[in-house]
């Protein structure tokens, strides 16, 4: 036991020794803390886009700026952990969050000691807290929303299948991040002339169910980033093709796994664009609370030649101009 | 750091008391807890947003966690399913009704007043109000922990723990063992919960997720701590349970401190489990070869 | 009086393995007797004391406590009226529980166990004095875990737990059956005072041919689910260890033993 204590001490003197050190040595270096929620593709792409963001605007790793880069593994009491650590003991000038229970960790810990906190890939920072309704910001926090180009989208099906009335859409009940762009559909849908219907999910397994009644009742398929239908969405893409339904992407993956188009997120150009955020305010342009947050400034048209053919949809000329072949290497 | 582990570790420490009842009392394997823990979170958010005081968010919070229990207990005793089994059937029953209750999977309270954060803890002084937290927070894990020995020391704590020692006493004592577990696994998923609404008011949001794994942590602390501290007969179980959980948060966050890939996080708790449970093995040895 | 009215029980009804136990079983005991009962493996005994206290079920038949018709109550219900000691000594007592905490639970057996302290201190000294006779130091040990206890020790106490407050029936499954000898004898010994002077009706199953005749005024002997012998009064006084072993060696013989 004596022993056990003993090694247990010199591992937390170890540590915090060592993190002594680090602030000794880098004094001139700005440090920034990355909590990124969960390891995914679109959210590593978020976290390298800040990178290269902060970088263009001379903020360089190594150079004037250290990066403490911490991966909760989608873990609510780890991310916690990771936000006291970076805030207490890191004592960092700047927290990126990366996905909301990250954001709220982070700001949970940072607001009461003044470090800004830029967060990124939040569908909702109104409905997370993050901003208040008048989407001011309620303190030293700011950032980017993922939300999806629904609009772009929309106009999109309607210039791929002219004829379509109805589109179908799969969400789990349980994912927060679907709620806005679902309302969002159902609102801009009939300027589009289309009719929104919707099949909730608990859980992957319900899927192909959900697919056998949903399928006959509409068009084609839209999908939101709800990561349970991502998973799934070969299940999705085989029940479709049967049926002879269309499945429209919302991300590059996707379409690069067989949806026919979408009007997609970049996400390193929205973890670029949040880096420019935070160069403002490392700067002292501005504050993290006087820069409103933003949404995607504009989305990219993925298409999938080969799905298109397989459905007989033809691309009008207009949206060839901006379309990116997934399949064209 | 040590604020945060503090914090952490104290506010695991009341789930480790509910896991102590349930693992080391009862021998009862209840997962219900991974579902009570966020049902805790989830009425302590949606109370506080409706302006109830978040002190008394805490106890309606306990209710509900207790009401977890009574049905886990039921399912078990009544209905004659297997342990193991009651708690995976209330565990994904409540994950519904946890989305029910918040309404939606994430529910921030960043902008009302909580119980770390309202009129009171804004006028205290500077070098007070950095320590308020974890001080209100050991406060209410003592108190859980106080009222729980005491509890264990009246006689219907006699009962409960004689219903994990031999149950076949408290049938020959003309009493339904049955009801006297139902009891138990009221008061250990209240205690569940309260832990849920602490971390709720503690970290300004109820996500659906932050139950996933509770057992384990519960389970692990529970044994760190009774298996270090195994020897130190004048230190009751709840104490052992408090560091225990304090101890696992101190590794997570010496995980973090030290860069290790979050990745491996899970594999290294499993790795540190193990050398805990043979550790403890390996001494209780050597005692009965003293003895 | 204790009645068994025609009890019939199968083990494993509808399946291969199903066997018959009990068909038409009845026998009566009289208030404040004491019923010994020997009998082979397999015969019955233990069965007969489970019905009895509503451990297993019967198929059908019925059991009467002056009169009263306990077949359909709850097992825990029985007990109100009734001590049992079991031949594991592990079974009786709380091993992680001290021999205070112990006692007083038992103590308190009747009475609601609600949220008021669990060990009433002014009871500590009559605990010592319950103890202190028996000779085994354990009244000097109230505080130590009963499960640091030897067998014997163990099951003394789960005797007095047993027999610590108001009850009529008294119920011995082989309880000195785990024992070395000599402990054997004083926990036999100790039973028979507790049973004399608190004038319990008792049915206690043994191996021990010895103890069957020296102790009770009644002795059964079962076999194959059915009272082969049963003698009371002068008729039992005359019995001798010898005379049980020859007919239990005749039976065997029948059974091809």
């Amino acid at each position: 036991m004596k022993k056990f204590a003993a090694i247990l001490l010199a591992l937390v003197l170890l540590v915090t020794l060592s993190s002594c050190s680090k602030t000794d040595d880098k004094q001139a270096m700005l440090k920034i803390g990355i909590i990124q929620f969960a390891e995914h593709g679109s959210l590593d792409n978020c976290r390298q886009g800040f990178i290269d963001g902060l970088a263009e605007a001379g903020y360089v790793e190594g150079k004037n700026v250290t990066f403490n880069v911490q991966n909760a593994q989608a873990d609510i009491a780890i991310a916690s952990q990771i936000a006291t650590t970076l805030v207490d003991v890191e004592k960092c000038d700047m927290i990126c969050a990366i996905a909301t229970p990250a954001a709220q960790a982070a700001y949970n810990y940072a607001q009461d000691k003044k470090i800004p906190v830029i967060y990124t890939a939040i569908t909702d920072p109104v409905g997370a807290s993050l901003a208040n309704a008048d989407k001011t910001n309620p303190g030293e926090i700011t950032g980017t929303s993922d939300l999806l180009a629904v609009e772009a989208q929309l106009k999109m099906i309607r210039a791929l299948m002219p004829e379509a009335k109805t589109i179908g859409i799969l969400h789990t009940t349980s994912e927060t991040n679907n709620t806005m762009p679902l309302n969002l559909y159902k609102e801009l849908a009939p300027t589009y002339g289309f009719e929104i219907v919707e099949k909730g999910i608990s859980a992957g397994a319900d899927i192909p169910l959900a697919l056998d009644a949903l399928l006959p009742q509409v068009d084609c398929i839209s999908n939101l980033t709800d990561n349970t239908v991502v998973s799934y969405l070969s299940v999705v893409l085989e029940k479709a093709k049967a049926a002879g339904k269309p499945v429209f992407g919302s991300e590059i993956e996707q379409v690069k796994l067989g949806c026919v188009a979408a009007e997609g997120i970049e996400y390193l150009e929205l973890g670029r664009q949040t880096g420019r955020m935070a160069a403002k305010v490392l700067k002292g342009e501005s504050t993290a609370a006087n820069i409103p947050f933003e949404t995607v400034a504009n989305s990219f048209l993925y298409v999938n030649k080969d799905a298109m053919a397989a459905y007989g949809i033809q691309l009008p000329a207009d949206l060839a101009d901006r379309a990116n072949d997934v399949l064209a290497k | 750091m040590i604020l945060g582990i503090l914090e952490q570790g104290l506010i695991y420490g009341i789930l480790a008391l509910g896991l102590l009842i349930t693992y080391r009392i009862l021998d009862f394997p209840d997962l219900t807890v991974d579902s009570s823990f966020p049902l805790g979170a989830a009425v302590s958010a949606v109370l506080t947003l409706n302006g109830m005081h978040p002190a008394l968010t805490l106890l309606c919070g306990m209710l509900a966690g207790a009401l977890a229990g009574l049905i886990t207990g039921f399912i078990h005793v009544k209905c004659k399913v297997r342990d193991l089994l009651s708690g995976i059937i209330t565990m994904t029953a409540l994950y519904s009704i946890n989305l029910r209750i918040a309404g939606k999977a994430n529910v921030p309270i960043f902008g009302t007043d909580t119980l770390f954060r309202n009129e009171f803890t804004r006028a205290l002084p500077a070098w007070i109000s950095d320590y308020s937290t974890v001080l209100l927070i050991l406060l209410i894990t003592l108190a859980a922990k106080l009222l729980l020995d005491l509890f264990l020391k009246t006689k219907a704590g006699y009962l409960l723990r004689a219903a994990g020692d031999n149950a076949s006493v408290v049938t020959t004592l003309a009493k339904d063992q049955g009801s006297v577990k139902i009891v138990g696994l009221m008061i250990a998923n209240a205690l569940v919960a309260l832990a849920g609404a602490v971390m709720c008011q503690q970290q300004r949001f109820f996500d659906i997720s932050m139950g996933t794994g509770t057992m384990v942590i519960g389970l692990a602390s529970v044994i760190i701590g009774t298996n270090l501290f195994k020897t130190f007969s004048f230190m009751k179980s709840t104490t052992m349970a408090i560091i225990g959980s304090i101890l696992y948060k101190g590794c997570v966050s010496l995980a973090i401190s030290l860069g290790l890939e979050a990745t491996d996080m899970k594999l290294i708790t499993a790795v540190l489990f193990l050398l805990i449970l043979v550790a403890g093995q390996a001494k209780r040895k050597k005692v009965r070869i003293h003895a | 009086m204790l009645e068994f009215q025609s009890i019939s029980k199968v083990y494993n009804p509808g399946t291969v393995h199903e066997t018959l136990l009990f068909q038409d079983f009845s026998l009566s005991i009289e208030d404040h007797s004491f019923v010994t009962v020997v009998g082979s493996n397999g015969s019955g005994k233990t069965s007969m004391l489970n019905i009895l206290c509503g451990t297993i079920p019967v198929e059908s038949g019925h059991i009467l406590i002056g009169g009263q018709d306990i077949t359909k109550m709850k097992e825990f219900k029985r007990y109100r009226r009734m001590g049992r000691v079991y031949q594991d000594p592990a079974k009786g007592t709380c091993p992680t529980m001290t021999i205070l905490e112990n006692l007083s639970m038992a103590d308190n057996k009747g009475k609601p166990y609600g949220l008021t302290r669990g060990t009433n201190k002014a009871r500590i000294q009559e605990y010592k004095d319950m103890l202190a006779p028996l000779g085994l130091g354990l009244e000097d040990k109230l505080g130590i875990p009963v499960g640091n206890l030897s067998g014997g020790q163990r099951q003394t106490l789960a005797l007095l737990m047993a027999t610590m407050t108001p009850i009529d029936f008294l119920i011995l499954d082989e309880h000195t059956a785990a024992l070395d000898p000599k402990t054997a004898e004083i926990v036999m010994e100790l039973t028979n005072k507790i049973v004399q002077e608190k004038k319990l009706t008792t049915l206690m199953v043994t191996h021990n041919l010895r103890h069957a005749v020296e102790y009770g005024d009644r002795l059964l002997m079962m076999h194959q689910g059915q009272i082969v012998l049963d003698k009371d009064g002068e008729e039992k006084k005359n019995t001798k260890v010898d005379d049980l072993l020859s007919i239990f060696n005749s039976i065997s013989i029948e059974c091809g033993n």
